[in-house]
C-alpha cells in the first residue's frame, strides 16, 4: 500500500533517548500561550470547548477511517470539537503540508486547541510542527512521527517489531512447527526504505532466531508497492522451491497489504493455497499484515493462516484523550511520551466479534 | 552533418557482399537484442536449471503479458515523439473500475462478467487516452505534462474508489491465467496476437507511416494535409486502450482490482521501448525491438528472484541494460553502416 | 499581356501579423510554362506571401484565383489538391522516412483488396513509382528505400523538389530551394525547375542568389516592405539594377 510504504519511512521511532528531559523545555514554550488563557481551571476549559485537529495522510484509507472512528467516539465522550483533515487519497507531504498550514491558522483562532498529526514525511513536516508549537498549539504525533520528537507532547503508534514477532509465532503454528524439523520460509516486502517493513522484518527474524531454529528464511524480495510485482516474485519462489522437493517452501510472511494480495493470488494460481478446512502438507502457509476487509475475507477462507492487525481506532482514541488531558491540566503528567500499541494476531478461528472489532472500517 | 552522411551512404550501396552482410547483422539492434536475450537466459539457466523449467517459462510469459501491451502502446507514442506516463496508472484504474463493475455483475454468467469487464477496462483506457489528447490539443500541455497529470489522477482515483485496498475479489478469475495451450494461457495468446497485429500496423500501414512521420517532422505531415491532431488522438487512445486491457489482465492475475497494481510500470514499459532501440525524440522505433526489450526485462527480474540476488539489484540491472542499449544505439548512429 | 487566363493569380492580397503588415496589396500572376522570380530583402514579405499562396495562412484581404476561379484555402492540403505544390524552406521532409515514403507522404497507395481497406500500404509499388517520378524530373536518387536522413543536403533538396514537381499539376512554389547547396547541386536544382517549365508548370522561385534568378527566370517580381515595387521581364534587369530595386538604394 502506498500509505504503508511512505508512512513507514517516517518511523525513526527508536530515537527517543532523553526525550522526557527535554520535554519540560518544550512545555515552557507552549505554556506561555496557555497561561495567557488565564487562571485556567477545568471549569474554564469546559466553558470554552476544546478543539483537536487531526491531519492524517490519506483519509480514504480504511486504516485512517478506523482511526477517525476511534477519535470521534472519544471526542464525543469528552465533549471535544474534532476537526478531521487529510488528502482523500494521496499519502504525500506535498498534499499534506498545505492542509497543515491551513489547520494551524484555524487552531490559532479557536484556542484552546491541539494538533494531532500523522506526518507523511519525517523531515518535510518538521517545520510545520515547529510552527504550530511556536504558535502555542501543543502538537501530538500519531501512527508516524516527525524526525525530532522532542517538542511533540506524545506519539501513539503500532508496535511493528512486536507485530513481526507475532507473525513468526503465527507462521510457526500454521506450519505445525516441530523442533528438529526444517522449514523454508520466504518474506515479501515492499521496499528497503519502508521502515515499518524493516521493523516488522527485524521483529520476525529476532523471534525466529530465538524460538524457531528449524525455520530458514530462504528468500526475500521487494514489491515496490506493486501487487503485480509481489505476485511475480512469489510465483518465482513457488517454482524454485517446488513442492515435494527437499527445499519446498513451507510458509510465506507477506509483510504488508501489497504482498498479501500478491501472495494470495500466486498461491491460488499454483493451487498451493490453504483452505478453511485444510492446510495439509504440500500447501504453503501464509501470514499477512493489516486487517483490510479483503484480507479478513481471505483469512476467513483460510488462505491466510493469520493476519497481524494494528489498532488504528485505539491510536485515534488515545491521541484525543492525550490532547484533552494536556489542554485541561496544562501539563504532561500522566501522558506518556511514546505509546506503542501491540498488534493483535487474528486467525480463522478468532471469534467473529474480534474480527469485526479489528477489521479496518470503510466509509 | 549532412556531408558526412552522404560520404558514408554511397559505398554502402553495394549491399550484396558477405562481409557487409555480417556487419549488418552485428549492427542490427534486433539481432543484438536477441543475442543478449539468449545470453541472459543461458546465464540464469546455468545458474539454476529451474529457470528453463516449463513452470518458470510459464511464469515469465505471465510477467511478459503484464508488460508487453503497455510497451506496445508506448512504442507508438514514442514513435510520434511523445511520451505516455499514464499507462501504469491507467492499467491500475481500469482494473479497479472493471473489478467493481464485475462485482456488480456477479449474478450473471462468467462470460458475461468477463466480457463486460473487459469492455469496461477498455473503455476506461480509451477515456484516459482521450483526456490525454484533449489536454495536449486544447490545454496545450506537452505530452510529458499531460500524461503526468492523468497518471496522478488515475492513481489517485484508484485510491479514492478503493481506499487503498483491493476490490472485487474473484479468485475464480485467476484460473484464466493458467497455461492452456502449451505454456500459454488464453489471455497470453490474445495479448501476443494483439502485439503481432500492432507490429504489422506500425510498420506496414498508413497509420504506422503517419506515426513515424509525425515523430520525424510533424510540420511536413501537416503540410501534406494529414490531420496531425486526430492522428495523435488515435495514438494516445490506442496506448490507453492497451493499458486498459493490461488492467483486465492484472485483474485476472490477482483475482481482484488492485489500486496500486500499475504504479511505476510505465517506467518499465518505457525502458522496454528504449532498450528496443526506439529514439525518444520520435521518428524511429521497432516493435520487434520493444518485444525483445520486454522479454529481456522480464527474464532479468524473474532470474534475479530465482537466483535470490538482493532485490535492490533488479533496478541496477535495468539501469545497466538501458545504458548499454542507448550506447549501442549512439555508436550505431555514429557509423551509420547498418542500412 | 496576350496570354490566356493565368494558372494562378493573387489580387490585392494583404497579410498582417498583429500590427505588422507583412504583405500589402500584392498582385501577382503565374502562367503555364513560366518561371517567376520572387525577390526582396530579408523581411520583405516573401515567405509570408508564399504561405498565403500555399494555404498555410489565409489572406486578411484579397483574392486567390486558380484557372479563373476564386479559391479559399483552408489548409495547404486544399492548395495541393488544386494542383499547387509548395517547397518550404528546409522543413518539407520527414528525415526518418524512406525516399519513397516521403514522395508519397499524404498520398499513400494502399494494397489492393481487403488488406488495403485494413490500412496496409503498397510499399513496393510506391518505391518503384517514386524512383520513376524522381528520374522523370531529372533527379537520380537510387535506392528509394534509404531514409532521407541518410542523404546529403543536396540529395534531400532534390527529393523535396522532385516530390513537388511530381505531384504538381499547375503551380510549384519553391522557397529558397538552393540555399546551403554547392554550385553543382544548385545547378541540378535549376535543371529540375527548367524541366518543370518544359512540362508546362508555372514555377515561383524565391532566392537570394541573384545570378540564379537572372539565369533562369522569365519574369522577376521585386518585393519591398511587403509591397510589389517592380514586376517585369528578366530582360529588363541587369544585375546592378535588380540589386538596386531590391534595396531601394538607386533610382529606377
Ligand atoms: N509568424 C510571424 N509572426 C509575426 N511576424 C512575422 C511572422 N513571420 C514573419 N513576420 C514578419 O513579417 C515580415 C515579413 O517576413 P517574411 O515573410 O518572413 O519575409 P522574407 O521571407 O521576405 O524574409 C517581417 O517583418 C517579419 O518579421
Ligand atoms: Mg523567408
Amino acid at each position: 500500500m502506498k500509505r504503508d510504504q511512505v508512512r513507514s519511512s517516517s518511523g525513526r521511532r527508536t530515537r527517543f533517548a532523553g526525550a522526557k528531559a527535554v520535554l519540560s523545555g518544550a512545555l515552557a514554550v507552549s505554556s506561555l500561550a496557555l497561561i495567557s488563557v488565564g487562571s485556567a481551571t477545568a471549569a474554564s476549559a469546559s466553558a470554552k470547548k476544546i478543539t483537536v485537529a487531526f491531519v492524517v495522510g490519506a483519509e480514504a484509507d480504511p486504516f485512517f477511517i478506523s482511526m477517525n472512528a476511534g477519535a470521534q467516539a472519544e471526542a464525543t465522550k469528552l465533549g471535544v470539537n474534532l476537526i478531521w483533515q487529510g488528502n482523500p487519497s494521496q499519502y504525500s507531504p506535498s498534499t499534506q503540508i498545505p492542509i497543515v498550514q491551513q489547520v494551524i491558522s484555524q487552531l490559532q483562532s479557536s484556542k484552546p486547541s491541539a494538533l494531532v498529526l500523522g506526518p507523511t514525511d519525517p523531515k518535510a513536516l518538521q517545520p510545520y510542527v515547529n510552527q504550530a508549537i511556536k504558535a502555542g498549539i501543543p502538537t501530538f504525533n500519531v501512527d508516524s512521527s516527525v524526525a525530532n520528537l522532542k517538542k511533540v507532547v506524545s506519539f501513539v503508534t503500532g508496535n511493528n517489531a512486536q507485530g513481526g514477532a507475532a507473525a513468526a509465532d503465527a507462521l510457526a503454528t500454521a506450519m505445525g512447527y516441530k523442533a528438529g524439523k526444517k522449514y523454508n520460509v520466504a518474506v515479501g516486502m515492499t521496499s528497503p526504505t519502508a521502515t515499518t517493513n524493516v521493523l516488522r522484518f527485524q521483529g520476525f527474524k529476532a523471534e525466529v532466531a530465538k524460538k524457531y531454529p528449524g525455520i530458514k528464511i530462504v528468500a526475500e524480495a521487494y514489491s515496490q508497492s506493486s501487487p503485480t510485482t509481489a505476485n511475480s516474485n512469489i510465483q518465482g519462489w513457488l517454482t524454485k522451491y517446488s513442492q515435494g522437493s527437499s527445499t519446498a517452501l513451507n510458509g510465506i510472511f507477506a509483510i504488508d497489504g501489497t504482498n498479501a494480495e500478491g501472495a494470495a493470488s500466486a498461491l491460488q494460481a499454483a493451487g498451493l493455497a490453504c483452505s478453511a478446512t485444510s492446510c495439509g502438507s504440500g500447501k504453503v502457509a501464509l501470514v499477512g499484515y493489516d486487517a483490510y476487509n479483503t484480507n479478513v475475507a481471505l483469512l476467513q477462507q483460510g488462505i491466510f493462516a493469520a493476519l497481524i492487525a494494528q489498532d488504528p481506532a485505539k491510536e485515534g482514541m488515545l491521541s484525543v484523550l492525550n490532547a484533552y488531558n494536556f489542554l485541561t491540566h496544562h501539563k504532561v503528567k500522566g501522558i506518556k511520551h511514546l505509546i506503542t500499541l501491540p498488534n493483535v494476531t487474528l486467525t480463522p478461528k478468532s471469534p467473529a466479534a474480534l474480527l469485526t472489532k479489528y477489521t479496518y472500517q470503510t466509509a | 552533418m549532412s556531408r558526412a552522411v552522404s560520404e558514408v551512404v554511397s559505398p554502402s550501396s553495394n549491399e550484396g557482399e558477405p562481409a557487409s552482410w555480417a556487419r549488418r547483422l552485428v549492427g542490427n539492434q534486433q539481432f543484438m537484442l536477441f543475442v543478449v536475450f539468449v545470453a541472459i537466459f543461458a546465464f540464469f539457466t546455468f545458474n539454476d536449471s529451474v529457470f528453463a523449467s516449463v513452470s518458470e517459462i510459464g511464469n515469465n510469459i505471465t510477467d511478459f503479458s503484464t508488460l508487453v501491451l503497455l510497451a506496445v502502446g508506448e512504442t507508438f507514442v514514442i514513435a510520434t515523439g511523445g511520451i505516455d506516463l499514464s499507462v501504469g496508472g491507467t492499467s491500475g484504474f481500469a482494473g479497479v473500475v472493471g473489478a467493481i463493475a464485475m462485482e456488480h455483475l456477479a449474478p450473471h454468467g462468467e462470460w458475461v462478467v468477463l466480457g463486460v469487464g473487459t469492455l469496461v477496462c477498455l473503455g476506461v483506457g480509451i477515456g484516459i487516452g482521450l483526456i490525454n489528447a484533449v489536454l495536449m490539443h486544447y490545454a496545450r500541455l506537452v505530452p510529458f505534462v499531460a500524461t503526468l497529470v492523468t497518471m496522478g489522477a488515475a492513481e489517485g482515483m484508484s485510491l479514492v474508489l478503493t481506499g487503498g485496498a483491493p476490490v472485487g475479489s474473484n479468485f475464480g478469475a485467476i484460473t484464466l491465467t493458467e497455461p492452456k495451450i502449451s505454456v500459454f494461457s488464453y489471455p497470453d495468446i490474445i495479448i501476443i496476437l494483439i502485439t503481432v497485429v500492432a507490429g504489422l500496423y506500425l510498420h506496414y500501414s498508413k497509420f504506422g507511416r503517419y506515426t513515424f512521420a509525425i515523430g520525424s517532422n510533424s510540420f511536413a505531415v501537416r503540410a501534406v494535409g494529414v490531420n496531425v491532431r486526430r492522428h495523435l488522438t488515435w495514438v494516445y487512445v490506442l496506448s490507453g486502450a492497451l493499458a486498459g486491457l493490461t488492467g483486465m489482465f492484472i485483474y485476472m492475475r490477482l483475482g481482484s482490482g488492485a489500486p496500486s497494481a500499475g504504479v511505476g510500470t510505465e517506467l518499465v514499459a518505457i525502458a522496454a521501448v528504449v532498450i528496443g532501440g526506439a529514439r525518444l525524440t520520435g521518428g524511429s522505433a521497432q516493435l520487434s525491438g520493444t518485444v525483445l526489450g520486454a522479454m529481456i526485462l522480464t527474464i532479468v527480474s524473474s532470474g534475479l528472484i530465482i537466483m535470490n540476488v538482493s532485490p535492490n539489484f533488479n533496478q541496477v540491472a535495468v539501469a545497466i541494460l538501458i545504458a548499454l542499449a542507448a550506447t549501442f544505439q549512439a555508436l550505431r548512429k555514429g557509423s551509420r553502416a547498418d542500412v | 499581356m496576350s496570354d490566356p487566363t493565368p494558372l494562378y493569380e493573387a489580387r490585392n492580397v494583404y497579410k498582417n501579423y498583429g500590427s505588422v503588415a507583412a504583405v500589402k496589396d500584392v498582385s501577382l500572376t503565374i502562367h503555364a510554362g513560366e518561371i517567376v522570380g520572387l525577390v526582396g530583402d530579408n523581411g520583405a514579405g516573401k515567405s509570408s506571401l508564399v504561405k498565403v499562396l500555399s494555404g498555410v495562412y489565409q489572406p486578411d484581404a484579397g483574392q486567390l484565383i486558380v484557372d479563373g476561379v476564386e479559391r479559399h484555402w483552408k489548409s495547404p492540403h486544399d492548395a495541393m489538391l488544386a494542383g499547387v505544390e509548395t517547397l518550404y524552406q528546409d522543413s518539407g521532409l520527414a528525415l526518418d522516412l524512406t525516399i519513397g515514403a516521403n514522395v508519397f507522404l499524404g498520398r499513400e497507395k494502399m494494397k489492393p483488396g481487403i488488406l488495403g481497406r485494413l490500412g496496409f500500404l503498397a510499399q513496393k509499388e510506391m518505391d518503384a513509382e517514386a524512383a520513376e517520378d524522381l528520374e522523370r524530373t531529372g533527379i537520380a536518387v537510387h535506392a528509394s528505400k534509404r531514409t532521407v536522413g541518410q542523404l546529403s543536403g543536396g540529395q534531400r533538396q532534390a527529393v523535396a523538389i522532385g516530390r513537388a514537381v511530381a505531384w504538381a499539376q499547375k503551380v510549384i512554389i519553391l522557397d529558397e530551394p538552393t540555399n546551403h547547396l554547392g554550385a553543382r547541386q544548385a545547378g541540378e536544382v535549376l535543371a529540375v525547375m527548367r524541366a518543370a517549365r518544359e512540362r508546362g508548370l508555372g514555377v515561383i522561385f524565391i532566392s537570394h542568389t541573384l545570378p540564379h534568378i537572372l539565369e533562369i527566370c522569365d519574369r522577376i517580381v521585386v518585393l519591398r516592405l511587403g509591397s510589389v515595387v517592380r514586376d517585369a521581364p528578366t530582360s529588363t534587369f541587369t544585375a546592378e539594377s535588380l540589386l538596386g530595386t531590391i534595396t531601394g538604394l538607386h533610382a529606377e
